[in-house]
């Protein structure tokens, strides 16, 4: 049944139809870095959204339509992004999936508004929804949403009295740094120092003997493992008694190496990893990805994007139409809890998807982590 | 009390380091009035030089003090030839040509030991392994001194004693501080003026490979353009104790680190940076040549 043909002029993207006749298609388009820095990601975006689409066709199609899967690459380049945009809705897409990068995902959505076509990403920019348009709605958690989950840990889980924020002087860092102060003030939480190092300059005694005699409970890292390391490395030496938790970008095996013995009982927040997501359907979708792929999705992205596709396939049928702004309002007034390979899909009506979860580590004494239950 | 010696102690580690390297400088400059850029960049590349013998030699298990005396004298030998090469290419084919060209080659000089260090161990972080020392510290009343900073410190002030003999009691120190002041009239003397600068290239290049072994342990992570970080630290200490003063290079050294942990320790860690320089500044206009710089006119 498979029959595969290249669109000419563009050979960058291959259309495969699963279909014999045209007019019994549905289209979706998949907008992702196929080559390029994050060419991992973009494919896995792909073969997920092929994996999805050809079950659902077995299955007997959309409403009866088979599902058609156009693929434009989009290098992770706002110009792409923007080139890319434009042919998917000329080939007629009814959705986007993707892009994975933030930016490349902002500078197709005007396109796609315009056009009355869905978009769906796993940027986690702040900024996607800013727009506030209604064809785009985000499938994985924006940054913001890891303070809120990382103040909930410190202040209500481990009841920490005296908090100290640490972050460096990046734009990424320093955000998450003081978000989560905010964060931890909201609850109530006291933060007892709030401060900003340098990133490579290696030694953060002076800072750290200062907060020292603050008597911390726990000191909070927003920043990258190479000084995070480092910063638990001296808070041992200096035998200050707090825990240590780390933002995502600690999370990094180099952390360890840095650290050395004191990485032991360290704390990294994260994303969760695919391979351990708990709900039945991601454990029935990955063990079907493995098996037609041979390997697990690099990362958590395209499996968020995955679920954006199934809430789009889940908004068609639940509104029996391929309008996209019945759907979209589906999607976002109607859908509570859809059960998600990422876990509970719930869309806010600016397109925000609500619910965050996060993964707390705890680092042993060989430099592996253990997932901490709450 | 425990939280400002505290504040000293961190304070006299950094600086030490920043003295060992200093150090170096100075005296390439007291001999041939020459800022050799490089210099900081021959720190970072003994710390990743250290770190190859570590790991090839010895497993990243503990080591014994019998090994740990190999790497050191190792590293210091490989960084030692690797300056001496530096001056026979790089600033020996300059020595008559007009200053600003001697620096030009001093600059490119690092930028070729820099790049050459990404080409051999790549872009990325390198990193120690943690237990090279014994992770043993001690906490006296509330002040915490681990063994590493207690061999930094000590092994730091030996050193730096150790030189100090050697320029002003020894022979060879005396021909070096004579091709200081002059280098035609030292000729005239009988000292062989290449053989000095030559030794002034060993002496500096051995000691910036124990101030790079010392911060790649104390710190762990290595970055190929770490060099620029110590070694433009290592040339204000320098400047501030005065240029061409061996023992000005040190106190620069100690000065450095201490202010920057008292400033950030009493009144702001986001400026220490902006008030130790500040400070040195107002250092600089109340004396030009230093703290221990020679208050002699300038040669005509």
């Amino acid at each position: 049944m498979n029959l595969k043909k290249l669109t000419g002029a563009l050979a960058l993207s291959a259309v495969v139809a699963s279909s014999l006749v045209a007019a019994d298609t549905v289209k979706i388009g998949v907008q992702a870095p196929i080559t390029g820095k994050y060419a991992n990601e973009g494919q896995s975006i792909e073969n997920f959204v092929k994996l999805i689409a050809d079950e659902k066709n077995a299955a007997g199609g959309l409403l009866g339509k088979q599902i058609e899967v156009i693929t434009c690459d989009d290098e992770a380049k706002a110009q792409k992004a923007a080139v890319c945009a434009k042919k998917l809705v000329n080939a007629g897409v009814i959705a986007d999936i993707g892009s994975y990068t933030s930016g490349a995902t902002e500078d197709a959505q005007t396109t796609y508004y315009r056009n009355k076509v869905l978009q769906t990403s796993d940027g986690t920019s702040d900024s996607l929804i800013k727009r506030k348009y209604w064809t785009f709605f985000r499938n994985s958690f924006p940054n913001s949403s890891q303070s809120d989950f990382t103040a909930e840990y410190m202040v209500n889980t481990k009841k920490y009295k005296n908090i100290v924020v640490l972050s460096d002087y990046s734009s990424y860092s320093a955000g998450l740094g003081d978000a989560t102060e905010a964060s931890v003030k909201a609850l109530g939480g006291n933060v007892v120092f709030r401060g900003k190092i340098k990133a490579g300059t290696q030694n953060f005694t002076a800072m750290l003997t200062k907060v020292k005699a603050m008597n911390p409970d726990v000191i909070y890292y927003s920043g990258y493992y190479t000084d995070g390391g480092l910063l638990r490395a001296q808070q041992q030496q200096l035998q200050i008694n707090a825990d240590f938790v780390g933002g995502d970008s600690n999370d990094n095996p180099d952390f360890y190496k840095l650290a050395g013995k004191a990485a032991e009982g360290t704390v990294l927040i994260n994303f969760p990893t695919p391979e351990i997501l708990p709900y039945e359907v991601a454990k029935k979708y990955l063990a079907a990805y493995k098996e037609t792929f041979k390997m697990n999705p690099p990362s958590i992205w395209p499996v968020t994007n995955a679920d954006g596709l199934r809430a789009v396939i889940e908004g068609v049928e639940k509104t029996n139409s391929f309008d996209t702004k019945k759907i979209s309002d589906y999607i976002r007034n109607d859908m509570k809890d859809f059960p998600g390979i990422t876990g509970p899909f719930n869309i806010r009506a600016d397109g925000e998807r609500v619910g965050a979860k996060f993964v707390v580590y705890k680092m042993k004494n060989d430099g592996t982590k253990n997932v901490v239950s709450e | 009390m425990d939280i400002f010696l505290q504040q000293l102690i961190n304070g006299l580690t950094i600086g030490s380091l920043y003295a060992l390297v200093a150090l170096g400088y100075t005296m390439v400059y007291g001999v041939m009035k020459l800022i050799n850029f490089a210099h900081g960049d021959l720190v970072a590349f003994s710390a990743y030089v250290g770190l190859t013998i570590f790991t090839q030699f010895y497993g990243s298990n503990a080591l014994n003090l019998v090994n740990i005396v190999i790497v050191f004298s190792l590293t210091a030998i490989v960084v030692a030839f690797v300056g001496v090469l530096l001056e026979r290419l790089a600033y020996r084919p300059l020595r008559t040509a007009p200053r600003l060209s001697a620096v030009v080659s001093a600059l490119g000089a690092s930028l070729v030991i820099q790049n050459g260090i990404m080409l051999i161990w790549g872009p990325n972080m390198e990193i120690f392994p943690s237990d090279v020392f014994p992770a043993t510290s001690w906490n006296f009343g509330g002040v915490i001194i681990s063994f590493t900073q207690l061999v930094i410190l000590a092994l730091s002030a030996v050193l730096m004693i150790a030189l100090y003999i050697f320029i002003n009691k020894t022979k060879m120190g005396t021909a070096i501080r004579a091709t200081a002041i002059d280098q035609d009239a030292a000729k005239l003397m009988g000292i062989n003026v290449n053989r000095i600068i030559v030794i002034i290239f060993v002496v500096g290049s051995m000691l910036g490979a124990i101030g790079g072994l010392f911060i790649g342990i104390y710190y762990r992570g290595l970055t190929f353009d770490m060099g620029w970080l110590y070694g433009l630290n290592a040339f204000i200490a320098a400047i501030i104790g005065g240029i061409g003063s061996i023992p000005g290079a040190m106190l620069g050294g100690l000065l450095l680190g201490l202010f920057n942990a008292m400033i950030a320790g009493y009144i702001s860690t986001e400026w220490a940076e902006t008030f130790t320089f500040i400070l040195l500044i107002v250092i600089l206009i109340l004396r030009p040549t230093g703290l221990l710089g020679e208050k002699t006119a300038e040669k005509v």
